[in-house]
């Protein structure tokens, strides 16, 4: 039997503001673009997995019951499922396709995503971040929201490590220095210094302006098969998942005992890595999906890549951003790239298959062979690290 | 007091009476009465044995500050008046955490660590919210 999974298509669209550009045109764009980079015939995909696209019930309809291989007419699809756990969707997506492969019932699955939050009025944007994530009845009546959540936890974050606001403003500048140079990012070409961070206007302290996301439209799309079907299609362009560990935390925020996530990075990416037979210094690249500038930093601590305490340091020394000797997150995360919902993971693994094949530009690690990738969904309710390598072992 | 129109608590049969308590001015805190944990917010079993068997007991209304975030903006409209909103993290003396915002009080004189106590404010006839407000130093 053909086993382990590979990513071995992939495609997006720029992440924009456009009401204009519909759901369904990026969704057949990101299809049809990933199955031809795939170089498969659109006939041999098994199954389609979606992320849930979240705050969109018609589109959430249309992918649960559907619509996808119908209009596609994707004539070998045997199986369709759609998957929620908000920004880690996409990992539950990878996770149930490789059951698929594993078990012998697909030997390509598709896995979509889409998400236009422009034709949506702000209020509702507001209150759908701070009731799905969050409680109705403990958090919401005192005017929660999610960047007030985060700033929360960042506030505790700076107060038990002693991380300055310069500091913590450096992992902003770092992440929009990539996005600078990504052509996908929303913010493309637009890089920002620390007076720019420093200078805009607080949110929910001590997060500003800089530091929380802008809410995009955007869509990308994964071909997956088999470790052994990938090999035989050709060397250097899959990115083979060699590792996975998930540890759950909480559904809110306020009854979370590992508040800064550390012993969840810990314990997922240990999982991985053993998997994987690595260690942490083997990864050339670490991405981390947190949306929040604090996560860039209790991750490198939980994943051992810096002492407990320190990963503001790394950050503001300029080791993760581009030209460090610790490069992290060249996708720039939700802050840099615009957030598009459940598909931020989505282009973390996509940038991640570019990074393993030599094509992310003026973003490209030497040498990138093996990564390792974090991502959560809700409010922080989980981490799912994967390590994924430019060779099966 | 029938024009609030910000969001209620959506109070369920085993919160009941922790919001019971607000409206007379207490803050309850719910105990299983089997293995005497203490539940960090009302459930409808205990989240530790899976009893039922769930009792309240008053807290003392003081609370530390845990953390706390001041938001400038990004609320929804009906929340525009109130900005400033402090929202805060407390941990009740049972050791219990909760989130609440505070009242009479300037967001320059919050701090990690300091001492706050409970005002539960009636908003409508049925229902008291929780705010806390810093301890007056005498």
């Amino acid at each position: 039997m053909s086993k382990g999974l590979a990513i071995i298509g992939i495609a997006e669209v720029p992440t924009k503001r456009d009401p204009e550009r519909t759901r369904w045109d990026i969704l057949l764009d990101v299809c049809m673009g990933a199955v031809r980079d795939a170089g498969i015939d659109k006939n041999e995909i098994n199954a389609v997995i979606s992320p849930n696209p979240m705050a969109q019930p018609e589109m959430q309809n249309d992918m649960s019951l559907g619509k996808i291989p119908e209009v596609l007419g994707l004539k070998g699809c045997r199986d369709i499922c759609i998957t929620n756990a908000g920004g880690a969707s996409n990992t539950n997506c990878l996770r149930l396709a490789q059951e698929l492969i594993d078990s012998g019932q697909a030997n390509f699955v598709l896995i979509p995503h889409t998400t236009v939050q422009s034709d949506i009025p702000p209020a509702d944007l507001i209150n759908f971040f701070a009731t799905a994530p969050l409680d109705k009845q403990w958090e919401y009546p005192f005017g929660v929201t999610f960047n007030g959540s985060m700033g929360l936890i960042t506030h505790r974050y700076m107060y038990e490590t002693g991380a300055t606001k310069e500091q913590m403003a450096s992992i902003t500048v770092a992440l929009r220095a990539w996005a600078a140079m990504d052509p996908m990012s929303i913010f493309y070409g637009k890089p920002i210094t620390l007076d720019d961070v420093l200078n805009s206007r607080e949110i929910s302290s001590p997060l500003r302006a800089k530091e929380c996301n802008l809410l995009a439209d955007g869509g990308g799309a994964m071909v997956v098969t088999s470790h052994e079907i990938a090999k035989k299609m050709g060397s250097g362009r899959h990115a083979y998942k060699l590792g996975h560990g998930t540890r759950f935390m909480s559904a809110t925020p306020f009854v979370r005992e590992d508040l800064f996530h550390r012993d969840s990075y810990r314990a997922s990416s240990q999982d991985a890595l053993k998997q994987a037979g690595m260690n942490i210094e083997d990864m050339d690249l670490r991405q981390i999906y947190g949306a929040y500038p604090y996560t860039q930093c209790s991750a490198l601590e939980g994943y051992g890549s810096v002492k407990e305490n320190e990963g503001a340091i790394a950050w503001a020394e300029g080791r993760c951003g581009p030209g460090g000797d610790l490069p992290c997150t060249t996708m720039g995360d939700a802050t840099g790239r615009g957030h598009t919902g459940s598909g931020v993971s989505m282009a973390f693994y996509i940038d991640t298959v570019r990074q393993i094949r030599g094509e992310a530009g003026d973003r490209q690690i030497e040498n990138c062979n093996n990564i390792i990738i974090t991502t959560s969904g809700g409010s922080v309710m989980n981490t799912c690290t994967t390590v994924f390598g430019s060779e099966p072992r | 007091m029938s024009e609030y129109n910000k969001p209620l608590p959506v109070i369920q049969p085993h919160s009941k009476a922790f919001w019971d308590g607000t409206k007379a001015g207490k803050l309850l805190v719910q105990q299983c009465q089997d293995c005497m944990a203490y539940m960090s917010y009302p459930r409808q079993y205990c989240t530790e044995c899976w009893s039922d068997n769930m009792g309240w007991k008053e807290s003392s209304g003081k609370a530390t500050v845990f953390s706390f975030t001041v938001t400038y903006e990004g609320v929804e409209p009906m929340f525009q008046d109130d900005l400033p909103i402090i929202l805060a993290w407390v941990d009740l003396p049972e050791g219990i955490r909760m989130t609440t915002s505070f009242v009479d009080c300037d967001p320059a004189d919050v701090e990690i660590g300091m001492e706050v106590e409970v005002v539960c404010k009636a908003v409508t006839d049925e229902v008291s919210i929780p705010y806390f407000t810093p301890v007056k130093k005498v």
